[in-house]
């Protein structure tokens, strides 16, 4: 049985072919009952991939099946944005993703829970088995070992969330510190959800136009201010995020440093994610006053995509690892039917010899000697069988070239796989770096 | 023995102070774990050694090198029950080589002379032992001054490198002085009264003008502003870190000037 993905994603298909593939739990539902010839199916459909993993014993009818079905969904041409990844190939693929580390934004935490979520859909709908989840399982397993042994979700990767980042730097956890949001627009918005989420109390929200800004106090569950108290809204406030769209700016060092002695000299942190600016660049330059701009922001954040592309090669080495163990850990699991049908066969030709030597000898032996001819038997087939059993698990947990398990089957006439077709895997563990960069051509 | 001991704590500190370091480049968690364990171990012997030293003297530190040496203890002591309570690893790369700079000398300077019997006062020791604890508080304080203002400079330059990625937040670092310099002050105003008392128990006069005097009462008057303003005023961050600092080098005055360089082993004057 071979693992197959076949899909689009953000480094392959712009935002217009990916809207029209993407599928909703009951799309995906349908689409699972389209693809035939597999014997197990996955979708994992979000905003910046869609693909089509399979488990089939004979991987071309279903790549085909899969192909017509995209085709079906997004038209001809966005068989143009299609990769393909099979067996180990689509293994690495699947853990990679699964980690995060074919993200748009690499590390995001998100992706996990998506591909957790796929596979529960799948499962629902019954197509997905044993194979695809084991695989799954493996991916999460090894997503996760990245997550705490690497820090490569850790830092910001976003204007709001570098700002709150930044933000913690000066006050510790936000926890109870008071944030004034100062504009009303998406970006205000944005930065409200990163501020609730570092658990900011009480967001102050004020703007010009006042209709909008209870508009954002409903949603982000805080509080107007009018946009003529600034001053005593800055008051209050430990942090202001300033997004309007002023052409002056609002905040200037005459504006605020009187301020800051009714303050009692709490900090001040600001942050100006407007262009053109809302803060005076010499803001920054009073005590206990911290402005940044989008540009200081802009550095953290490239600062941290850094960070995380180091990051992301230790994630790379874990996942060559994980990968390694799960192909290990397979090969053995092959290799078992072919040992249990070995032995059964072996154990019932010593049965039946043994049965025909003790009709040939009648009465003549007592129960005793006829229990002993039996034992004497599968004695014989135990100590002919002790050596290649042993070889046998060896060789399925030991990536190696040659497979001993196909060698048994051929030799003695068995079916490999347990009744299933041949794994065709080598028990090699697949080069992890080259389906990346393979990736990332396509 | 006890300068065995010692001598082998003070080798433990130096190799908490490289793990310290390292933990500051690299934030392996390992370093931060054989730090903690190193000076927690190094206390111990430390505490052996000097509490051998002090066993025959009444529990009091005679001279320059008992008194860097118990300064070296308790400011390693502060800084081991600061790591625990807040798990700061980050700081013992600044405490840490400074405390192995304190009890180096000590480790030099050789030599035992007897305590004149005008010192032996049951309440000398104590007078002693709170000053010496008084100047590690505010050594510490001065540390995490240290570390405000390196962690402002990088947050005010914008430039976001190791040490902005490493310190506590500044909230976090200008609470953590207030705390060490209002034990510290509290430490230095019964230092000074112990002092003036046994001045005036011994000498007759509660005030000399001598040097060590004068420094203490400049260092209790920088502290003192300090705290008024940090309490009255709503001082804080910048200001009260350079305040500190400043209030520490007048201590330090105060604390060399009690000790008499031209005998090797400095006693009390």
């Amino acid at each position: 049985m071979d693992l197959l993905c076949v899909g689009v994603s953000h480094k392959t298909a712009p935002l217009d072919v990916r809207e029209k593939l993407a599928l909703g739990p009951d799309q995906i539902a349908e689409a699972l009952q389209r693809v035939s010839g597999a014997a197990e199916a996955m979708v994992l459909s979000t905003c910046n991939r869609v693909e089509f993993y399979a488990v089939a014993s004979s991987p071309q009818n279903v790549r085909d099946s899969l192909r017509s079905l995209v085709a079906s969904l997004g038209g001809v041409g966005s068989l143009d944005h299609l990769y393909e990844h099979d067996g180990d190939s689509a293994l690495v693929h699947l853990f990679r993703v699964a980690a995060s580390l074919d993200s748009m934004v690499l590390g995001e935490a998100q992706i996990l829970g998506q591909v957790k979520d796929a596979l529960e859909l799948a499962q629902q709908r019954g197509s997905a088995g044993p194979e695809l989840i084991r695989a799954c399982a493996a991916a999460f397993a090894s997503a996760k070992r990245v997550r705490s042994e690497t820090e490569i979700g850790r830092a910001a990767v976003s204007m709001a969330s570098a700002a709150v980042e930044l933000a913690t730097k000066v006050f510790g956890g936000l926890e109870g510190r008071a944030a004034l949001l100062v504009g009303a627009g998406e970006m205000a918005e944005l930065a409200a959800k990163h501020l609730q989420k570092a658990r900011a109390c009480p967001i102050l929200v004020s703007n010009r136009t006042r209709a909008r800004a209870e508009e954002l106090a409903t949603v982000i569950a805080g509080q107007v201010r009018d946009f003529e108290d600034l001053d005593g809204s800055l008051n209050v406030a430990d942090l202001v995020v300033c997004s309007t769209a002023s052409p002056v700016y609002i905040f200037t060092k005459e504006r605020v440093a009187p301020l800051l002695k009714v303050r009692r000299f709490r900090p001040l942190f600001m942050v100006d994610l407007a262009v053109p600016r809302n803060i005076a660049p010499d803001l920054g330059h009073l005590d206990g006053v911290y402005a940044y701009d989008v540009d200081d922001i802009q550095k953290i954040i490239a600062d941290n995509s850094n960070a995380r592309a180091i990051e992301a090669a230790k994630a790379e080495s874990i996942i060559a690892e994980e990968i390694a163990r799960f192909v290990r850990v397979r090969s053995v699991r092959d290799s078992v039917p072919v040992l249990a049908q070995l032995r059964a066969r072996a154990e019932q030709i010593a049965r039946a010899e043994a049965e025909r030597t003790l009709l040939g000898l009648g009465d003549t032996i007592s129960e005793k000697q006829r229990r002993s001819v039996q034992a004497m038997a599968l004695a014989i087939i135990n100590k002919l069988l002790h050596e290649p059993t042993a070889r046998l698990r060896e060789q399925g947990g030991d990536p190696g070239p040659s497979r001993l398990a196909d060698a048994a089957a051929e030799l003695f006439g068995l079916q490999p796989g347990g009744g299933q077709a041949a794994p065709k895997d080598t028990g090699t563990p697949p080069d992890v770096s080259a389906v990346a960069q393979r990736g990332r051509q396509r | 023995m006890s300068h065995r001991l010692l001598s082998l704590a003070c080798h433990g500190y130096a190799i908490a102070a490289i793990l310290y370091l390292g933990y500051l480049i690299r934030q392996w968690r390992l370093f931060a774990i054989g730090g903690r364990l190193l000076v927690g171990g190094c206390l111990v012997l430390h505490a052996v050694a000097l509490g051998g030293e002090l066993a025959g003297q009444g529990g009091m530190p005679v001279g320059l090198a008992q008194g860097l040496s118990a300064v070296a203890f308790l400011l390693l002591a502060i800084f081991f029950v600061l790591d625990l309570r807040f798990r700061i690893p980050v700081m013992g790369a600044f405490i840490t080589p400074a405390a192995v700079a304190v009890l180096l000398p000590a480790l030099l300077i050789s030599g035992r002379e007897p305590i004149p019997s005008t010192f032996r006062r049951p309440l000398l020791p104590v007078h002693i032992t709170i000053a010496l604890a008084g100047v590690a508080a505010f050594a510490v304080a001065a540390g995490v001054a240290v570390m405000y203002l390196l962690m402002e400079r990088q947050m005010k330059g914008k430039r976001f490198g190791l040490l902005f990625s490493r310190l506590p937040s500044l909230t976090f670092l200008d609470q953590l002085n207030k705390q060490l310099v209002l034990w510290g002050f509290v430490a230095l105003s019964v230092t000074l009264i112990t002092g003036a008392f046994f001045s005036s128990s011994s000498a007759g006069l509660f005030w000399r003008w001598e040097p060590k005097e004068i420094a203490t009462v400049v260092a209790w008057i920088v502290f003192a502003v300090l705290l008024n303003a940090r309490f009255f005023a709503g001082w804080r961050g910048r200001r009260v870190a350079v305040l500190t600092m400043a209030g520490f080098c007048v201590l330090l005055v105060s604390f060399f000037s009690s000790y008499d360089p031209s005998r090797q082993l400095g006693v009390f004057r």
